[in-house]
């Protein structure tokens, strides 16, 4: 099974790249819009080897972790809280639900007016972009756990913080974890926004540099390592978090 | 000795914005080592009253004492069985039955021991490191018991635990509930609408009254232990339960209709 998975997947990709590579030999459009496949893996290697795409990547990937951390820290905390209390919810339900679809892009210029061109200033659009999907999820997983789970918890001795972290978190977790995916991919288009328009370093700066020296083939490299990282975040953390989740609950879940 | 008082227990429901008055008036006296029966039609009001002693609702008014002392939030001391079994299923088997233990604080050695020999008891030990999502409906009660028992409690509130059940695994359950009764010496308060399930496991029935809910009758049931489900003799209690609740279900249907 997990063979042919894979064959296939390898199939499409080949598939893809040869496409591309007859595009490019039959001229249907110029180099200067699509370019060669050779050219583009060149500039892979080229930015692997001098560095600046390792170095580039870590620096995004930080940013990423430290904004993401704070984001489900910062969200969990405020999804908590407004489901416990009723009066919170019904004055920070509707902010919080506004808040949660302004696009992570749109915080950019603020972040830029308060922080300047720093960490600070991605990390900021990073969490941003993230807290408020992490509280919204937060909360409706908690406001889902069956109140019979709760009953029994509290029939057994469990009562205020220990309900909540020993019998409410444990149970909303398979809800947790589509707010920590979701927030993840919120928090990843923010610090790939925030440094494509204001950030010295890391892969959105490498693509603005790219599009500054018209080098194409730069931009598109950076634009597969972004991919890449998105399909390897999911694969590594999200399905394995949800394998574990899968492991307890049943299949049905 | 008194285990559990009830007195005078009165409770409301919201029906629509109006107040409706589901308990009125229950009281209920319970020895220790007894094992009393609350039936009654469904609606009535019973599970409503066991939660109440719980602690995990509260009554208008009247009180509830548990060994002369006032209770009113739910505690250890009075642990459930519930209807759905209401496991934990991010926790093991083993680790749902030491649940309360670890709330309570005590070390993980001590929490093993209590734990093995519960498991043992309700023949779970080849489960207890299985997730619950993987046990059927009779072993998910039984490990239901074993979380409730772990916790040595002064009283065993059961809410209908056998009601999802097949009859092959309840008739058995029926049998293995009096012998850790007899074993355990607990205190057990055990709801059911099911006449026939009051019969063999109560020393005592307590029969409801549809709402406004009272306890119209109790029966006390006089007959050597363990009951089998298929015992005949049982059957003229039955019947005298029956005579009580047909006049409830007749009642009942005049005010619906």
């Amino acid at each position: 099974m997990d063979g042919r998975k894979a064959l296939n997947r390898i199939i499409f990709y080949v598939g893809i790249v040869a496409v591309w590579q007859l595009i490019f030999i039959l001229h249907v459009v110029p180099e200067q819009v699509i370019p060669s496949p050779y050219s583009v893996g060149s500039a892979l290697a080229k930015g692997v080897s001098d560095g600046s795409l390792l170095y580039g990547t870590a620096t995004s990937l930080w940013r990423l972790a430290v904004g993401l951390v704070i984001a489900i820290a910062a969200g969990m905390m405020v999804g908590i809280f407004i489901a416990r209390f009723e009066t919170a919810n019904q004055m920070v339900g509707s902010l919080l639900l506004g808040l949660q679809s302004i696009p992570s892009v749109a915080w950019v210029p603020l972040a830029f007016l308060w922080f300047g061109k720093t960490d600070g200033g991605v990390i900021f659009v990073t969490v941003i972009g993230a807290l408020f999907a992490v509280a919204m999820n937060t909360h409706s997983g908690i406001k889902n756990v069956s109140p019979s789970l709760i009953a029994a918890g509290k029939n057994m001795g469990a009562s205020g913080i220990q309900l909540i972290t020993d019998v409410i978190i444990p149970a909303s977790f398979p809800h947790l974890i589509s707010g920590f995916k979701q927030g993840w991919a919120y928090a990843w288009r923010g610090v790939i926004s925030a440094e494509v328009i204001f950030a010295v370093l890391g892969l959105g700066s490498l693509m603005n540099v790219g599009t500054k020296e018209n080098h194409i083939s730069q931009v598109i490299s950076v634009l597969l390592v972004i991919m890449m990282i998105g399909i390897l975040v999911d694969g590594l953390l999200f399905k394995r978090l949800e394998k574990i989740v899968m492991s307890r609950w049943g299949p049905s879940s | 000795m008194t285990k559990l008082q009830a007195k005078n227990i009165v409770k409301h429901f919201d029906h629509n914005g109006n107040p409706v008055l589901a308990l009125d008036g229950i009281n209920l006296n319970v020895e220790e080592g007894d094992f009393v029966c609350l039936v009654g039609p469904s609606g009535c009001g019973k599970s409503t009253f066991l939660n109440i002693i719980a602690g995990l609702d509260k009554p208008d008014s009247g009180e509830i004492l548990l060994n002369g002392k006032l209770i009113s939030s739910p505690g250890p001391d009075r642990t459930m069985v519930f209807q759905e079994g209401a496991l934990f299923p991010w926790l093991k088997v083993i680790d749902n039955v030491e649940f309360g233990l670890k709330i309570a604080g005590i070390p993980k050695e001590e929490r093993r021991q209590i734990s093995q020999r519960y498991l043992d008891m309700m023949q779970l030990t080849k489960f207890s490191d299985s997730y619950t999502y993987q046990l059927s409906t009779g072993m998910k009660q039984r490990v239901a018991i074993a979380r409730a028992l772990a916790l040595d409690p002064e009283i065993l509130l059961m809410d209908e635990p056998f009601a999802a059940l097949d009859s092959q695994t309840r008739d058995l359950l029926l049998v293995e509930l009096q012998l850790i009764w007899e074993r355990t010496k607990k205190t057990i308060i055990f709801v059911t609408h099911n006449i026939a399930e009051s019969v063999i496991l109560g020393n005592r029935v307590a029969i409801f009254k549809h709402r406004p809910s009272k306890i119209k009758k109790e029966i006390v049931i006089d007959y050597r232990r363990p009951r089998l489900a298929e015992d005949e003799n049982l059957l003229k209690y039955q019947h005298q339960i029956i005579q009580e609740l047909k006049s409830e279900v007749i009642e009942q249907k005049k005010v619906s209709e």
